[in-house]
């Protein structure tokens, strides 16, 4: 790095909420990529995505992790007041589970095993569906992450599959990651849609059974993405440049071994992180079924929101404005950062 | 005289919510506090249909009161996020200190305002009680280090407290450092020494 290019700021904060998917800030921090690009990083673990959101905004955060539909609802002013927000590089893509308690989950398929239940998310759907008490009996609770969420519309996607109304024929809840398995074991909720590693904890814990991943209803999606005002990215420009580097090199790093994974979930595992929380696991899986978490394919691509623009849109009764959708997700900081397009 | 407004109080902190619950309801307003945060927020919020809810900035709670306010269309008292864009002021006061705010539609925005001010007020109160209780313990620690660190070179040195003291002193000055901070210095060598021995 020559001196000409310093960043504007050296030291940064950065939000985010205790999931595998904040492997790429930790392990840039932890493993000194961040350093390596002249970048002081503070990590500030916040407990909700509403609160990342507000900080974000008010300029108390330098960026965050973000869920991926968050920073346009942010620019469209469909979550707290309207704030330009942009998303240069996806942090994770899949990483979502559909859990059931034992009672809703009696006789379903595990996602991707042989069977044709398995194999078609559907079928659980309408497994689902068939279980449902008539009309004036108490809906069953599910739980999601945020409204902006891709959790949220997977779920509705799912109910969709099994011929159901998300609004209608259950009742949706939003809860933090880190309460679900929590809430479901004490019954206040049927199930949930969450981020790793809370759906395979619930599953080891043996307090339900995943019948559904993200990564079969809407294969590949990003999942979370790095955000920052688009004010922040304009006045920082050789910073943005500079941090994009360092979370594509702590991704490589990442991927390059089994060895890097295991040292990755040790960092993950420190108290100030995820803590307690990845005890199920001994290593960062990849690239595994039925969750397939991934670290690549870091490039955004405003194409890959397909799902997302539509919920959104059928939210405000209308369509978007492309450019705006867009601009969000422009892959050109990524593309300054990589000249060669290494992400 | 208007109405007195309903308001749900979401916050971990018990003192912090006393303060907050007392200053609203001596300005008329009827307070229901929500001390713990299970996730039985939603049948709170339902049950006594508050007109605004005050909650603390970094609980948990926020993303289930985010979801409410967008998609409970079948209840008649939606709470939607309180986003004064043209006050981005007290926005920006209320963030600093902590609280955050949702109200009913249609609510009168200056008495959304008065209120905020009020729970913004009680929050910067607690913060600065906080700090002072912080300040008391570690000076309190402080004195107990000193008499502990007068007891051990008493001990060793062989010698009454009054000379103890002005060791520490002068251990002090010549290090440019606060006694406190040579105290423990002296603890943990004589300690070692004891262990050693």
């Amino acid at each position: 790095m020559s001196m000409s290019h310093a960043p504007e700021r050296s030291h940064l904060t950065l939000g985010f909420v205790p999931l595998l998917d904040a492997a790429l800030p930790i392990v840039a921090r932890e493993g000194g990529f961040f350093a390596a690009e002249g970048l002081d990083v503070t990590l500030s673990r916040e407990s909700a995505w509403s609160t990342l959101r507000d900080k974000l905004a008010a300029g108390l955060l330098d960026g965050a992790q973000l869920l991926a539909p968050l920073p346009l609802a942010m620019s469209l002013g469909l979550s707290g007041p309207p704030c330009d927000t942009l998303a240069p590089l996806v942090l994770g893509r899949n990483g979502n589970t559909l859990v059931l308690s034992h009672r809703w989950a009696q006789g379903m398929a595990a996602p991707y095993d042989d069977t044709p239940g398995g194999r078609d998310p559907a079928i659980n759907a309408r497994g689902f569906a068939a279980r449902l008490p008539g009309r004036g009996a108490p809906r069953p609770r599910l739980a999601m992450v945020h409204p902006f969420s891709s959790h949220h519309f997977q779920l509705r996607d799912w109910l969709a599959l099994g011929g159901l109304d998300p609004d209608a024929d259950v009742e949706l809840v939003a809860l933090p990651p880190s309460r679900m398995v929590e809430a479901l074991e004490l019954g206040r909720i049927e199930g949930f849609c969450v981020g790793e590693p809370w759906g395979t904890q619930a599953a080891h814990r043996g307090g339900g059974h995943i019948v559904a991943t993200g990564a079969q209803l809407w294969p590949g999606h990003p999942e979370k993405v790095l955000g920052v005002t688009r004010h922040w990215a304009e006045r920082h420009p050789t910073t943005l440049t500079a941090m994009i580097r360092a979370l594509i090199a702590a991704a490589d790093w990442l991927t390059a071994s089994p060895d890097h994974r295991r040292q990755a979930r040790d960092w993950l595992a420190l108290p100030p992180y995820l803590d307690r929380a990845l005890d199920h696991l001994p290593t960062l899986p990849l690239g595994e079924a039925p969750v397939d978490q991934r670290f690549t394919a870091l490039r955004p691509d405003a194409g890959q929101l397909g799902a997302v623009v539509e919920h959104l849109a059928r939210q405000l009764g209308g369509s978007l404005d492309r450019e705006r959708i867009d601009a969000c997700y422009s892959p050109v900081h990524v593309d300054a950062a990589t000249p060669r397009g290494g992400a | 005289m208007p109405q007195p407004l309903r308001i749900l109080l979401v916050d971990d902190e018990t003192v912090r919510a006393a303060m907050v619950e007392e200053a609203l309801g001596q300005e008329g307003h009827e307070v229901i506090c929500h001390l713990q945060s299970p996730a039985s927020l939603n049948d709170m919020v339902a049950r006594h249909a508050p007109d605004v809810v005050i909650i603390d900035m970094e609980s948990p709670d926020r993303d289930t009161l985010d979801s409410m306010a967008l998609l409970n269309r079948e209840n008649p008292r939606p709470v939607v996020f309180f986003a004064d864009q043209h006050d981005p002021d007290s926005m920006q006061a209320a963030l600093a200190s902590g609280v955050s705010a949702y109200v009913v539609d249609g609510l009168v925005p200056s008495r959304v305002k008065a209120i905020l001010e009020v729970a913004v007020a009680r929050f910067d109160a607690f913060q600065s009680m906080r700090q002072e209780l912080d300040r008391t313990r570690s000076q309190l620690a402080e004195r107990k280090r000193i008499e502990r660190a007068k007891g051990l070179l008493m001990k060793h040195q062989d010698c009454d407290e009054p000379q103890a003291y002005r060791m520490l002193r002068k251990l002090a000055m010549d290090r440019g450092q606060r006694i406190g901070e040579v105290a423990a210095n002296v603890i943990d060598i004589l300690e070692g020494l004891e262990k050693g021995q």
